[in-house]
């Protein structure tokens, strides 16, 4: 253990080093070129740099759209509604956008055909003709019904129904399927899109229009790289970034998630194997390895047998199969005699393959288990450190009795963080191993790994524990020294991970 | 039941009646709350469902006409498109491209035409897809037979199929049982009573 604890030393004094040459570069950059950065958090994160977003409201989210609408609408001049829908087909890209429509070289008919618009630019003439056609009534072809000319609506397409079936109709489509921007006019084979300006005429209930608007902003959020929703119950707040990445961002409401998967911050593990990882735990698998690796099937009627000890002779206790067999070769027992020792079935080809594909789920399930105990505990742990912040902030009051300063009992709170900050990276390291193949840098993970376990549990220990006036400054002093370690630790387990991922170290299990 | 799919309904039997005499299509009411109707179609000249009457049942969604009518086959029929066993129809007015100015006219007329021009890319029944791309003769020799057992379509029936559909029931096999054994394996005596039940 010595030599580990020299080892993780040395590695902390390098890792010191490396910083501290990283900090003295920045700040010859700084002097040279006077750019200041905006650094919300302070010289606390001068490892990484910070990755910008920021936090948008539902009403933010539907200024923005207009922003874009008017950003391109300066260049191309299309009505609004038209080049809203023209905007959603092309998932909100306006470069995109752009590019085609200049593409076809001022004949742009191409690009409305495809995002189901009428062109603006044809409209005219035809509309007029429309409008003239005839003052008498027309029927509806929904409902089966005339009604007078002004009761009769319909797209540019010029299909027109009645108000009442077009409420209706847009009604079901909205409530019934959820669609927004992609709600085609009710006639046969059209494909021509309903645009916001007619949905927002026709519908008059306050529920349909309301879900219609957030469906709006939301396909406006789906298709934009760009925007996430806040994946927090009841959250309706958008982080906007100005880069996609694997990084944390925060939201108003003070769920912390990464911003490429939308889970909770999960570093080091990739997206892609919590998401593997959350599925394995979610579904059932689990169950059916365990049923697959401790269980046989009765050869006759196929019902799940576990066998509790006792001899290979086994009975089908199924009523009516009573099928008698060998535990072993799985083949019937009549064969067998009274001599089981000598099953002669027992290295037959199939039986062996059996037993080896059994052997390996075991295995496989024994190594599960191990890394999801694991996880589990610190994820059962992170909950509980609730209740720790409710008993340190009692703390807290009771030492500012014992003569001590506001400022001065602010640690205990930052230890808690810290505390939190450490489990959480700690539950994650469980399944990042999980997928991993041994190899040396394994190896120096997992004593990072088991550094940085230790001196987190000795920190929640020290939490726990009952603060009275004698202990107080020598309490405060280990504490202190304890989460400064705990931090830095975690800076170097995940860095290492950082750097495995930048030089390929990683060998990934094909699970 | 919302009045708009009442009214339509209502609107929709009387042009059927004034519209459709001559083009072998019926709908009449099953109740009086307009949302479950039958509908008959006859078999097209020139397909192996030639003269047979084709009963479907028809339920109106309270929300028709914005949702399809959900329309299967009451008689059994042998098509690529429509399951043999339980007379679900695979068409796409009836899904995703169904719209709110069709009517049921359209759908029974939709119906016949499938009649006419199977889509065995497009499948219901995959069994008998397989036999009408890999044994068109069978396929059609089976349909007529289906088409005259269950829809009363008129012709001499087929010597064969009723020799060894009698066979067969005369084991003690239920005649649907021994006719959908027999039609899967393209009329092979010895292949149905393998895979019969």
């Amino acid at each position: 253990m010595d030599s580990d604890d020299d080892y993780f030393e040395a590695e902390d004094e390098s890792s010191l080093v490396e910083d501290e040459g990283r900090v003295s570069d920045d700040e010859g950059f700084l002097g040279d070129t006077m750019i200041v950065p905006d650094d919300p958090l302070g010289s606390g994160s001068k490892e990484e740099d910070v990755y910008p977003f920021v936090c948008l409201s539902a009403e933010q989210i539907v200024e923005l759209m207009l922003e874009i609408l008017n950003e391109v609408n300066d260049i191309v001049n299309i009505p609004h509604t038209t080049l809203r829908i023209l905007l959603a087909h092309f998932n909100w890209d306006k470069e995109l956008l752009l590019e085609k429509y200049y593409e076809y070289d001022g004949n742009p008919e191409q690009i409305f055909k495809d995002a189901h618009v009428i062109s603006p630019f044809k409209l005219k003439s035809t509309c007029k003709t429309k409008g003239q056609s005839s003052r008498t009534d027309a029927e509806c072809e929904i409902c089966c019904s005339s009604y007078s000319r002004s009761f009769m609506t319909g797209l540019n397409c010029g299909h027109i129904f009645c108000k009442g079936c077009w409420s209706q109709y847009l009604r079901t489509k909205i409530m019934d399927e959820g669609m927004s921007q992609t709600i085609p006019c009710p006639a046969y084979k059209c494909e021509i899109i309903v645009d916001d300006e007619i949905v927002m005429c026709l519908i008059s209930e306050k529920k349909v229009r309301m879900k219609y608007q957030h469906l709006m902003s939301n396909s406006f959020v789906e298709c934009n790289s760009l925007l996430k929703w806040c994946p927090a119950p009841d959250c309706h707040h958008v982080i906007k970034v100005e880069y996609r990445d694997r990084q944390p961002v925060k939201c108003q409401c003070g769920r912390v998630f990464c911003f490429e998967c939308s889970e909770s911050w999960h570093d080091p593990v990739l997206c892609l194997h919590l998401k593997k990882w959350l599925k394995k735990c979610d579904d059932d698998s689990e169950t059916s390895n365990w049923i697959s690796a401790n269980t046989k099937e009765c050869p006759k009627c196929q019902v799940t047998i576990e066998k509790d000890g006792g001899c290979n002779h086994v009975i089908c206790r199924s009523q009516t199969c009573k099928h008698e067999f060998c535990w072993v070769c799985l083949g019937p027992w009549d064969p067998h005699g009274a001599s089981w020792y000598n099953c002669n079935r027992y290295n037959a080809d199939d039986a062996k393959k059996a037993r080896d594909v059994q052997q390996r789920s075991r295995e496989m399930l024994q190594r599960y288990l191990f890394y999801c105990n694991r996880y589990m505990n610190h994820l059962q742990s992170l909950k509980f450190e609730s209740k720790l912040y409710a008993l340190v902030k009692r703390k807290m009051e009771e030492m500012q009795q014992l003569n001590m300063s506001w400022i001065e009992v602010q640690f205990l709170k930052k230890a808690v963080d810290v505390l939190c900050e450490c489990r959480q990276t700690l539950m994650y390291t469980y399944v990042f191993a999980f997928f991993l193949n041994r190899n040396n840098q394994l190896l120096i993970f997992e004593d990072n790994q088991a550094d940085m376990e230790k001196a987190t549990e000795t920190l929640s220990e020290y939490l726990e524990r009952d603060i009275t006036t004698a202990s107080i400054r020598e309490i405060k002093q280990k504490v202190q020294d304890k989460y400064r370690y705990c931090d830095s630790r975690r800076n170097v387990l995940l860095n290492h991970v950082h750097e495995g991922y930048d030089k390929d170290w990683w060998d990934y299990l094909d699970l | 039941m919302c009045s708009i799919a009442a009214t339509r309904i209502q609107r929709e039997l009387k042009d059927i009646k004034s519209e459709c005499s001559g083009q072998n299509i019926k709908i009449e009411l099953h109740n009086d709350q307009f949302d479950l109707l039958k509908g008959e179609i006859v078999g097209p000249p020139g397909t192996p469902y030639q003269g047979g009457i084709f009963k479907l049942s028809i339920k109106i969604p309270e929300t028709y006409p914005f949702n399809p009518p959900k329309v299967s086959f009451d008689t059994k029929i042998w098509h690529p498109n429509i399951s043999s066993v339980t007379g679900a129809i695979c068409l796409d007015i009836l899904k995703d491209q169904w719209a709110a100015a069709l009517t049921l006219r359209t759908v029974l007329l939709s119906l016949q035409a499938l009649l006419s021009a199977a889509e065995p890319d497009d499948p219901q029944d995959a069994v008998v897809a397989r036999q009408y791309k890999e044994n068109r003769s069978a396929f059609i020799k089976t349909a007529k037979f289906w088409a005259q057992i269950y829809a009363n379509a008129p012709g001499q029936r087929d010597g064969d199929c009723v020799e060894k559909l009698k066979k067969v029931t005369e084991m003690g096999f239920y005649r649907d049982i021994s006719l959908q054994a027999l039609s899967s394996n393209s009329w092979s005596l010895a292949d149905a009573l393998d895979n019969i039940g």
